[in-house]
């Protein structure tokens, strides 16, 4: 095939794909995301010292560190998408970026729904209040309306299971009574993305058991997930595609059991 | 249809009122007297310099402790809601990393939270006022015009310096001895008059000190402010406000990496 050939096909590919994205049938588009963190040994962050260095002349070059780079993909309405990466390989950060949290350095994302982030539960608690007051607290973060939260008040109590604990303070409350309240609030809402990240193991087995049946009925709504998981099991049985990244770079995308038994392979022959 | 986080009003409206909340309550948590000491702590203060500087300036001010106090709680909300706004980016950087907020929605709340207090502060001004036998004047309505003006100068004051001191942490101990500059030039506890009249230039370009001497003409004094300072202090604050929404956007986006 001619290069002109190459290009041309690719050209016609990109039109397909425009077809679509007027269709609306697109739940995430990331494209040519490149994400850049300044590192350098030792941070200025006083004002003092960047006044003395600059008189000194003596400012450290900044350090870039590319922690994603060019990764372009697509998540289609309804889709499961399961992220797969060793350890550092960018993973977190990628949910970060669609979360809203952090801007990318280059590239576009276009996110068609409302998103709920999974990140890390219970991240907004304040440890003084009391659980019933954090539910409205952690609902205000995550965007709900005070009416909405009011009518879901007992549903979230019930399915997190805490009994007449709510009228305590937080910071009585073990890390699983915690991370409970936090996906009964999280998981409340009726998100078109659901983005997790390594949370499905919270609580005890039977809490554990309730929250993957919340996840797979939210699933049966049609609802988009992107999840982030070490658990190639979890992926296999709750996905139907995955990415997997490493060093910042997209390796492969596609059919869940293709990448997952290709990331699998290319694991044990790293060990040896 | 398509939605993102924080698009609506009422959702920002709940999420200010749940913020403002979670401060009025961290403040008086566990503290017997409760909201009493927001009465407490300025009366005491105005107690103690009424004790010491109305023996220096009694006779050349009249009703001492009105006078004072009409000052000091125009600068303490100054003070108090600039040096909050400054520390609201920061001091929430655990949550901001982990979820998405809109990050000025902090610095408004600290602002909201100090006014809360501004406003508790009037019932001392005023149960001074009375106990003193000070007259009350249909001019004070008109002190919510340099109020209203002073939360502008608050607001963009406050967002420069939530986006300075996340990449300078030290920006605190300099506002620390700006604000008691600020507080010596805005002749909170002395005449204007003592001044020598080549300084007092000072004290005119001094925002927060256009803001207490308007303030302090409508309800103390009874007269419609001069309106001279009144428009110097509003070309200042919309100026500031504008500077300061204008580096806050621009910066906005970044500081999530910063903190």
């Amino acid at each position: 095939m001619s290069l002109k050939e190459k290009i041309m096909k690719l050209f016609n590919k990109k039109n397909e794909d425009n077809l679509i994205d007027a269709d609306n049938e697109i739940a995430i588009n990331v494209e040519h995301l490149t994400m850049e963190f300044k590192i350098t040994k030792d941070k200025i962050d006083t004002l003092k010292e960047y006044v003395i260095r600059t008189l000194k002349k003596n400012k450290k070059e900044k350090q870039k560190i590319k922690v994603l780079e060019d990764i372009s993909f697509k998540v289609y309405r309804g889709d499961r998408v399961g992220i797969l990466g060793f350890n550092g390989a960018g993973k977190s950060t990628l949910l970060k970026i669609l979360a809203g949290i952090y801007e990318p350095t280059h590239g576009k994302i276009t996110i068609n729904g409302k998103v709920a982030p999974l990140l890390e539960l219970g991240a907004g608690f304040d440890k003084n209040y009391t659980g019933k007051n954090n539910i409205y607290l952690n609902g205000a973060f995550l965007s709900m309306e005070e009416d909405f939260i009011k009518e879901k008040y007992d549903e979230i109590v019930e399915f997190s299971e805490l009994g007449e604990y709510i009228n305590y303070p937080v910071k009585n409350y073990s890390s699983g009574m915690r991370a409970k309240l936090g996906f009964s609030i999280a998981t409340l809402v009726n998100p078109d993305i659901l983005i997790i990240d390594e949370i499905l193991s919270v609580g005890d087995i039977k809490f554990r058991k309730k929250s993957s049946e919340k996840i797979r009925s939210m699933m049966k709504d049609g609802v988009t997930v992107l999840l982030v998981s070490h658990s190639i099991g979890q992926i296999k049985d709750i996905c139907d595609k995955c990415i997997w990244i490493e060093d910042g770079h997209l390796v492969m995308e596609g059919e869940v059991n293709e990448v997952c038994d290709a990331y699998v392979k290319s694991a044990k022959s790293g060990k040896k | 249809m398509v939605k993102t986080m924080f698009d609506t009003f009422s959702e920002k409206k709940f999420l200010l009122k749940e913020l403002v909340k979670r401060d009025l309550t961290s403040k008086y948590k566990d503290s017997v007297l409760g909201i009493l000491w927001s009465f407490l702590n300025p009366l005491l203060i105005m107690l103690v310099f009424t004790a010491i500087f109305s023996m220096l300036f009694g006779r050349q001010i009249e009703n001492y402790p009105v006078y004072f106090l009409s000052g000091r709680v125009i600068y303490d909300f100054y003070s108090a809601a600039t040096k909050g706004a400054m520390r609201s980016i920061k001091s929430n950087a655990n949550l901001l990393k982990k979820i998405y907020v809109p990050k000025y929605m902090f610095s408004i709340s600290t602002i909201c939270y100090e006014f809360i207090n501004f406003l508790i502060s009037f019932v001392i001004l005023f149960g001074v006022m009375l106990i003193t036998g000070a007259q009350f004047h249909l001019t004070s309505i008109l002190a919510i015009v340099p109020i209203f003006l002073l939360v502008l100068l608050i607001f963009g004051i406050g967002l420069i310096l939530a986006v300075c001191n996340t990449y300078f942490s030290d920006i605190g101990h300099l506002y620390n001895v700006f604000t008691l500059i600020l507080m010596y030039a805005s002749a909170l506890f002395y005449p204007i008059e003592i001044v020598p009249a080549k300084v007092q230039i000072i004290f005119t370009l001094n925002p927060v000190y256009s803001a207490i001497s308007c303030f302090r003409e409508a309800v103390v004094y009874g007269v419609i402010p001069d309106l001279s300072t009144l428009a110097y202090l509003a070309t200042f604050a919309i100026a500031v406000f504008g500077i300061g929404v204008l580096l806050f956007s621009i910066y906005e986006k970044k500081l999530a990496l910063e903190i």
